[in-house]
């Protein structure tokens, strides 16, 4: 039982963390048309946010956050990833969103302490 | 069913079974004399004789020093025992397949593993490996991730594989994660001992539109770095991105 426990403490949840990524996603960019000015802002709050969910999920996790939001323009976009980690205790978990005028990509990596 | 014969083989020092409802220890007189009559005897069969829980005083290399202080008796593997408890090693049982076959330790018992007649293990037991402890609470002084070493090695995959090529929908999502494997099969080189490497390769088409990654990590800015690259031709961008983290 304690096992079983500690191990769902300590793994890596994946719907957890997009539920996370989502909410802030929406929270700070909602239905707003892609503006130079203030994309930047946009993408330190984003990944501000979910860095902050995550820290106050306490596990024993380091986190990296990426977010890329880019305008839709008709161009592509591919991104991937690969990691050098440990299969069992790491994880990561990618969300695409997007609204009317941009999209939005976070990756959320967590490796286990 | 077992439990009484247990009892006395554990306080005997050479447990020895005949026949008997009722187990009875012997001295080491008597089961000399049992070996020998056993061994003249051609093997075992006929009505009259009885199937023998033989336990000989015998035991495996192995198993000497943990033995030597408790004197344990040995058993034979292949019993397999009717239930009932007065008839354990009665002559009547008609399938009690207790052979004569040869005999191993209480403790080769114990150690898992199937043991064959001729005392050897028939399966290797899986052994464990036991890592020692290192003490060491961080990375050591010339081991660290080196982050502009690691820069231009990135710099320069980008360069010589986006050289002259064209941004294309089917190719490219292959190109991506091509590109980032290869990066992490040459940090994989490089790579100080303990750390994990997180890799992640943006390509996308140059066109007239706005674009902006950002990356921010959560870790020991002591052990932990990160670095990355860009490269843009006529056609296609790419964004790679690297971090290093220590594992303790």
């Amino acid at each position: 039982m304690d096992d079983d426990q500690s191990a769902e403490e300590t793994a890596f949840v994946v719907d957890e963390v997009s539920s996370i990524v989502k909410e802030s996603l929406e929270a700070v960019i909602g239905r707003n048309p892609y503006e130079q000015k203030r994309v930047n802002q946009w993408v330190s709050s984003v990944v501000e946010q979910c860095l902050g969910q995550l820290s106050k999920l306490s596990k024993p996790f380091k986190y990296i956050v990426t977010c890329i939001i880019m305008q839709k323009n008709g161009a592509g976009l591919q991104s991937a990833s690969s990691c050098f980690w440990d299969n069992t205790t790491d994880g990561s978990c990618t969300v695409r969103w997007e609204n009317k005028h941009l999209y939005c990509i976070v990756s959320v990596f967590g490796l286990a302490i | 069913m077992a439990f009484k014969w247990q009892e006395a083989l554990c306080t005997s020092k050479t447990g020895f079974f005949i026949m008997a409802n009722q187990p009875l220890p012997l001295s080491q007189e008597t089961l000399a004399q049992f070996n020998r009559s056993m061994s003249t005897e051609p093997g075992a069969s006929g009505p009259p004789r009885r199937r023998l829980g033989s336990i000989s005083t015998r035991r495996s290399s192995k198993d000497q020093s943990k033995d030597q202080p408790h004197h344990r008796p040995l058993f034979l593997r292949s019993m397999t025992l009717p239930s009932s408890e007065s008839s354990f090693l009665s002559p009547t049982v008609s399938n009690s397949h207790i052979s004569m076959g040869k005999r191993f330790s209480f403790a080769g018992w114990h150690q898992g593993g199937r043991v064959s007649f001729s005392g050897l293990y028939l399966q290797q037991p899986i052994q464990e490996v036991y890592v020692e402890n290192t003490y060491r609470m961080g990375p050591e002084p010339g081991c660290r991730f080196n982050a502009s070493r690691t820069q231009q090695i990135l710099q320069a995959t980008l360069d010589s594989y986006l050289e002259g090529v064209c941004y294309s929908p089917d190719s490219c999502s292959q190109l991506c994660q091509m590109l980032a494997d290869l990066v992490l099969s040459k940090l994989k080189d490089v790579n100080p001992p303990r750390y994990k490497v997180v890799c992640q390769v943006v390509v996308g088409q140059s066109g007239k539109q706005g674009i902006r990654v950002s990356s921010r990590s959560l870790m020991n800015p002591n052990t932990d770095n990160y670095t990355s690259a860009v490269f843009h031709n006529h056609s296609l961008f790419a964004v790679a991105l690297v971090h290093g983290l220590y594992f303790e």
